[in-house]
């Protein structure tokens, strides 16, 4: 199993969260981040923003779903050509999920 | 090492942390998170609710507002030995299932190294 974390833009989480419960994966934690990128933040006048305001999605799935769900993320999360700040998403492995209510080992 | 995240219920906060500073795990982080799980809402609870019956059961209320709507739930993140996992699972499991759906979820990952800033201390001494 994979844990997929995208941090994505605010304003483009509930369009992603949509489509995700539309495509069939309806388990998603989402919690609200802060932080800069490689571009340092963004630079208003003479003022420098770094702890830029981002929404990180964390979700787990089957080792063969991984491809979908990263593509379906990362075509909602783009608002343009070449424009930074979209977010990254981040895959990492699982290698057990246990159900708490029933105590069974699976996803 | 193993990184153990769960999400549990807001509620069961502290009896996890008492129950897991007994067994000898006390060095947890832990975040307030948003989510949403796999299952469906159940229309006829709701349709109770709006005839007015009252739901005995608490966490049946939680259960109807799984699906679309995210609710409020804790993600505490654990790094342990490989031989302690299983204990902390147990534990975890044991203080946190009511046997209603959002009980939560518990992934076990790799960890390929730990350091403790203190010291500079790496891998297995440093947890």
């Amino acid at each position: 199993m994979k844990m997929i974390r995208a941090i994505v833009r605010p304003e483009r989480a509930s369009v992603i969260l949509e489509e995700l419960l539309d495509a069939g994966y309806p388990a998603v934690t989402k919690t609200d981040v802060v932080g800069r990128g490689k571009q340092r933040g963004i630079k208003v006048g003479n003022v420098r923003y770094d702890e830029l305001q981002k929404e990180m999605l964390l979700l787990v799935v089957e080792d063969e779903e991984k491809d979908e769900v990263v593509k379906l993320i990362s075509k909602n999360a783009k608002t343009g050509e070449g424009v930074y700040g979209d977010g990254k998403i981040f895959v990492t492995p699982v290698e057990d999920v246990y159900t708490i209510s029933s105590g069974v080992q699976e996803l | 090492m193993k990184e153990i995240m769960a999400v549990i219920r807001m509620n069961k906060m502290n009896e996890t942390k008492n129950a897991l500073s007994e067994a000898g795990y006390p060095s947890m982080l832990c975040k307030k998170v948003t989510g949403r799980g796999k299952k469906m809402i159940n229309m006829d609870i709701l349709e109770d609710l709006i005839e007015g019956k009252e739901i005995d059961n608490p966490h049946l209320i939680e259960t109807i507002t799984e699906n679309n709507r995210f609710i409020a739930k804790r993600l505490i993140y654990l790094v342990v030995h490989d031989e302690d996992v299983k204990s902390v699972i147990d534990i975890l499991i044991d203080v946190n299932q009511t046997g209603n759906m959002g009980d939560g979820k518990i992934f076990v990952c790799p960890v390929d190294d730990a350091i403790r800033v203190r010291t500079d201390e790496y891998g297995d001494l440093a947890i």
